[in-house]
């Protein structure tokens, strides 16, 4: 196997001049097989999704682990994956999937709903430790438990809202291997490197892994689902932009899973694919809106946040930041996401609209055209994280815009740990900053986004200082509306609510953009990018033409 | 004699220098490269002081598309931000020069200070400063420069000091070496001996005579500021809102002008860096070749390390 | 001083050097504003649980004064901690990346040795020739280009010929030895060059400096009176002279070259140790800062003390 295995992927690979002469047999590729080469500038940060954090990571463990369910191709409905279906019970706090049968491990070794089971129960029982990577997956879960290999019944301590959304993200490990590494009460989970070759149950096998590098996937020809049809697939990581598009012209690598904006001319031209769906990467202008916020409190008022939003040319935005790859964005929730309010629609850039919004609001220019509120000058900070790229030049085109409404911004860049540390500051209590400029990546489920803007975030998610009883009470409510469609309303109902307390101006929504050698076919875009944590899809579909 | 490693300027017994302005003058006339590169220095920083009133377009102002081409109106094309690139080079270099004397005079201001008192007062005072000197000597200091930069937050004026605060030690080295040898000389001695003020000998002898070779020094540590400044913009930790030759490389590589095709946003920065870097290497080693023909080895390592001289460190600080 | 004296004082020297620059960056680290726990926790699924419990298992939780004393008393014992970034010990992380840095680096280090030494002796044989004046400026030209810059214009150069990115090919599956060997050195091209062009201006500046100093000695006038070939007076005589100068002062660059590595390996996507720096410092990954650092301070004290003990050994006058 090892054999066919090395021969195949030496055949696989686009050869360079260098290396011409060392792939010695020849042969034609089928339609199936191969190897398919994408390339990320992000990366794997840990293989023990105790550990990892990067969206590389996630998307890799929905290929090599069992999950219970997964998104359909659109990412609107759940589909079956390990549960092949699922009940609930009346009250909606015990919910029981019924699992593949005969399904195997990597290593040979049985998968079955026990080991979904026990997940669960080491998660909840390590949720303070070791697990505490998993704890907001298992929320409000009591325990799990296996009554045969094909069931899998979870009683829940209150009716959930999202079983499914929590679900699509859960990983199910196998027993027999993570079972021996729960020592330190738990600690362990954490230290198992969970070396490559991974024991898992996806249509793929890690098997070779190299940090900052590279990560090396075969065909799981054991696998339950649907089987990939290539022979194998790697990621490979570039630590900057240029090298990764320059190795794709160079048919080094087949795919770039985000293309940046400026190379889509030329990768077009040179005869790639490149294909552009709306995505979950929002930008945002974030006001600290902390009732108890202690300087500058004229920034909480509404009237004046809707002045200013009026003030962000967000058409100039996309064109100069994003080249046209990115749409005017309203909402907390992205449109991708199929939870975004449709009544919701972007501030119209008026520059006489805001003048005279603040007119209004009595802040009258004193020296050099700025305002004076309170009697001070409205000139202001902006946080940028310098890790966010696109923060910089959307600085500078917000800057402009505003200097034309008497409003003067100064750009604090600083790096993603010090930035958010001065905001939250001092202690999680947010009464220091005005105003920052960053970037939300949404979930598909709009729980996760609805959840930043709650008290119960101060100095955990929350950003804007934004604290409302009534919102908190709208979020908890949402949690637990099983009914999906009158979860829908009231999510709604929040994202207007927000709309018009303004914790952010919603700026653009950043398409998904990847780009194929055309080689290849069939690769599923989605709003994550081709390789992604919602569904097993896009890689088990990608073939050479 | 086959030594050539001198502590910098501890000659046994240095030619009497000439007058400051002189030993400049005197220099570049002498020495075509000398003078090739002061003309192009001061054509940089008379190009770089008038950059409000010759710079053709806005700093801010949009011209054209992202990455333009060259063309008539903008002979170098334009960045990433549809900003014309003869502006932004005027103006970047305004930025970097900038840096580049404000650093040096934080190196200057502290080795100055240190090679003075330590060459002066000798002794226990020489030793320990010597000491400090030595440890600043091995500290790797460009990852030192990312660590400081990253965490106090991209500013320039937290680049000037990060890197002031890194350069002065062959400064110190060389005031030192040369601040001991004037000491001894029998005009100072003479002076200490009629009773006169520590601060008036060092700054009415031993200053003066120290002061050409500084100059020297000067020349070549700030185009090791301008490279350290470009380095640390280039990843990343420049200060974004003062657009520095080195932030106009770093906007460029990271929006893949090269892969884009834009060679334009990324040669003439770089070149124009190099160009000034050069300048000031021109006129620095031939100001230390004329002043001291033995030192023609130290100025050579000042960037990518930092020479330590080898012998004559007085083995009385071990 | 006598000979042992003067090695044992600068080996302390060199252990006291180190152990301040352990101190020194213990405490910079954790002056910064902004802990591992705010920024690991930053991503989905984190929790108030999360937070606590990284805070508890990277010993954040105690006092300052007490972190100092752990982390000295585990350095003694050889173990650098744990990353924050992906658990796994300090030293199996930079292990990895050393080990792909060092290649690059030798190979950029010897070519700038081979053909600065070349020049060097050539431009100070022909002193005063148009051979020397295009030897120093072409020396002088490279040692004045921004590194990471003169790495974009080869990228520029190379683009499609060489390539530009990472550090093999990483789709070649138990290759043969040979094959392995090539797709390295085609990887390694490129960054190597870009480091060995840029030491080269300064090898080149300083070996002409040495032999300039040697030929103009009374020796070797006298042999090039009597008529001896040029080659052999450079090769006995005058190279074997400046040697002295050259490897200790090459000794001492090598120190700093690793940490210098990390503009090449930013252009060129190469994982090693630059980047790991670079990429701990925005994690706040303090075990990795630490233990990197060691490794750099460790690295330059280390060929400081060689080429001290270089320069004592081939020039026994210092005292």
């Amino acid at each position: 196997m090892r054999k066919r295995w090395s021969a195949v992927l030496i055949l696989g690979t686009a050869v360079g001049v260098l290396l011409a002469s060392a792939s010695g047999a020849g042969g034609s590729h089928s339609k199936s097989g191969g190897t398919f080469r994408l390339a990320t500038s992000s990366g794997i940060d840990s293989l023990n999704p105790y550990v990892a954090f990067n969206q590389d990571a996630y998307s890799m463990f929905e290929y090599i682990y069992p999950l219970l369910v997964q998104y359909d191709k659109d990412n609107k409905q759940f589909v079956p994956d390990f549960a092949r279906s699922w009940t609930t019970s009346k009250d909606g706090k015990t919910w029981t999937f019924t699992t593949v049968a005969g399904a195997k491990w990597s290593d040979g070794k049985p998968l079955t709903a026990a080991d979904a089971a026990w997940t669960i129960n080491t998660d909840i029982k390590y949720k303070g430790g070791g697990a505490a990577n998993a704890a907001g997956l298992i929320a409000h879960i009591r325990r799990a438990v296996a009554p045969n290999p094909t069931t899998l019944v979870v009683h829940y301590a209150a009716a959930p809202g999202n079983v499914l959304g929590q679900f699509q993200q859960f990983a199910i490990l196998p027993k027999h291997v993570w079972s021996k590494h729960l020592g330190h009460k738990g600690a362990d989970l954490k230290t198992f490197p969970n070396n490559a070759p991974v024991v898992g149950a996806g249509p793929f096998k890690l098997v070779e892994y190299k940090k900052n590098q590279i990560a090396l996937f075969q065909r799981n020809d054991s696998f339950f689902g649907p089987k990939p049809q290539v022979d194998a697939f790697g990621l490979r990581i570039f630590s900057n932009d240029d090298a990764m598009v320059s190795a794709l012209k160079a048919h080094e690598i087949d795919a770039i899973e985000a293309v940046p904006a400026t190379a889509i001319k030329t990768l077009k031209s040179a005869g790639f694919t490149i294909t552009q769906v709306p995505g979950v990467d929002q930008t945002d202008f974030i006001f600290n809106s902390n009732p108890k916020k202690k300087t500058h409190r004229e920034l909480l008022n509404l009237k004046l946040k809707e002045a200013f939003a009026h003030a962000v040319d967000r058409d100039q935005i996309i064109r100069v930041v994003f080249l046209g790859t990115a749409k005017p964005a309203d909402s907390i929730v992205p449109q991708a996401t199929g939870w975004h309010n449709p009544q919701l629609k972007p501030e119209s850039f008026d520059l006489g609209l805001a003048n005279k919004m603040l007119d209004q609001l009595g802040y009258k220019r004193g020296s050099g055209g700025v305002r004076v509120a309170n009697g001070h000058k409205m000139a202001y900070d902006v946080i940028t994280p310098t890790s966010v790229q696109s923060t910089s030049r959307t600085f500078q085109i917000m800057q402009a815009s505003f200097a034309k409404i008497g409003v003067q911004l100064r750009q604090k860049a600083l790096d993603a740990t010090t930035a958010f540390d001065e905001m939250s500051g001092p202690n999680g209590k947010y009464l220091n900053f005005d105003l920052a400029l960053w970037d939300w990546v949404a979930l598909i489920d709009p729980d996760f986004m609805l959840s930043v803007v709650t008290c119960a975030q101060y100095g955990g998610w929350s950003d804007s200082g934004y604290c409302d009883k009534k919102y908190d009470r709208m979020y908890s409510q949402q949690q637990l509306t099983p009914n999906q469609d009158k979860r829908r309303a009231l999510v709604w109902k929040m994202q207007k609510y927000l709309y018009d307390r303004r914790p952010y101006v919603w700026l653009a929504t950043q398409d998904s953009v990847d780009a194929l050698s055309p080689k290849w076919t069939g690769l599923v875009p989605s709003p994550q990018g081709p390789f992604n944590s919602l569904s097993k899809v896009s890689l088990t579909s990608v073939h050479q033409k | 004699m086959s030594v050539v490693l001198h502590e910098p300027g501890a000659v046994a017994d240095p030619e009497p220098v000439p007058s400051r302005g002189g030993i400049l003058w005197n220099t570049i006339r002498r020495r075509p490269s000398a003078a090739v590169g002061a003309v192009v220095l001061s054509l940089v920083v008379i190009a770089a002081v008038l950059a409000p009133w010759i710079a053709p377009y806005g700093l801010h102002d949009q011209v054209g598309p992202v990455f333009g081409p060259p063309s008539w109106s903008h002979p170098l094309g334009l960045d990433d931000g549809g900003i014309d690139m003869v502006t932004l080079l005027v103006w970047g270099a305004r930025i970097s020069l900038v840096v580049g004397f404000a650093a040096t005079l934080v190196s200057m201001i502290i080795g100055g200070a240190i090679g003075v008192l330590a060459g002066y007062f000798g002794g226990k005072t020489d030793s320990i400063l010597m000491r400090i000197t030595d440890y600043f000597l091995v500290i790797p200091d460009v990852p030192l420069m990312i660590v400081v930069a990253a965490i106090w937050g991209p500013s320039l004026f937290h680049i000037v000091i990060v890197i002031g605060i890194l350069l002065w030690t062959s400064t110190a080295r060389v005031i030192r070496a040369q601040v001991k040898s004037v000491r001894e000389r029998v005009y100072v001695k003479r002076a200490r001996s009629l009773g006169a003020g520590h601060a008036r000998i060092v700054f009415r002898h031993v200053l003066p005579q120290v002061a050409p070779l500084l100059i020297a020094n000067t020349v070549l540590t700030i185009a090791v500021a301008i490279f350290d400044e470009t380095a640390l913009s280039f990843l990343g930790l420049g200060d974004p809102s003062r657009v520095s030759l080195g932030k106009v490389i770093e906007n460029a590589f990271q929006r893949a002008a090269i892969s884009s095709g834009a060679w334009w946003a990324i040669v003439p920065p770089g070149a124009l860096v190099a160009v000034v870097i050069l300048s000031c290497s021109l006129i620095g080693g031939a100001l230390e070749d004329a002043l001291n023909p033995r030192l023609r080895v130290a100025h050579v390592s000042a960037r990518t390390f930092r020479l330590r001289p080898l012998v004559g460190r007085s083995d009385s600080s071990l | 001083m006598r000979g042992a004296d003067y090695v044992v004082k600068r080996t302390a020297f060199a252990l006291v050097t180190i152990f301040v620059a352990v101190s020194i960056n213990f405490v910079l680290f954790r002056l910064a504003p902004g802990s591992a726990v705010s920024n690991l926790s930053r991503v989905p699924h984190a929790t108030q649980e999360l937070r606590q419990a990284l805070k508890r298992q990277f010993g954040l939780d105690k006092s300052r004064g007490r972190q100092y004393l752990i982390y000295l008393e585990q350095l003694t014992r050889g173990n650098l901690g744990v990353s924050f970034e992906n658990e796994q010990p300090v030293s199996t992380n930079l292990k990895t990346a050393i080990l792909n840095t060092l290649p690059m680096v030798a190979l950029g280090t010897l070519f700038a040795i081979v053909v600065g030494t070349l020049t060097g002796v050539i431009a100070a044989w022909r002193r005063g020739t148009p051979i020397e004046g295009a030897t120093v400026t072409t020396a002088l030209g490279f040692y004045s280009m921004p590194t990471h810059w003169l790495g974009l214009m080869l990228v520029i150069l190379f683009t499609g010929i060489l390539p530009t990115g990472g550090m093999t090919n990483d789709f070649l599956i138990n290759p043969s030895f040979w094959t392995h060997a090539r797709d390295v050195l085609s990887h390694m091209v490129l960054p190597s060059l870009t480091l060995g062009l840029v030491l080269f201006g300064e090898y080149t500046l300083i070996v002409r400096s040495a032999m300039l100093e040697t030929l103009g000695e009374d020796y070797i006038l006298t042999a090039r009176a009597k008529g001896l070939r040029p080659w052999a007076i450079i090769r006995k005589h005058a190279l074997r002279n400046a040697m002295l100068p050259i490897v200790t002062l090459v000794a001492l660059s090598l120190g700093y070259i690793v940490a210098g590595a990390i503009l090449i390996e930013t252009v060129f996507s190469w994982p090693g140790v630059g980047r790991a720096v670079y990429d701990a410092v925005l994690n706040r990954d303090y075990p990795m800062l630490q233990g990197a650092f060691l490794f750099l301070t460790i690295s330059v004290v280390f060929f400081n003390l060689v080429a001290d003990l270089l320069y004592y050994k081939l020039d026994p006058r210092i005292t």
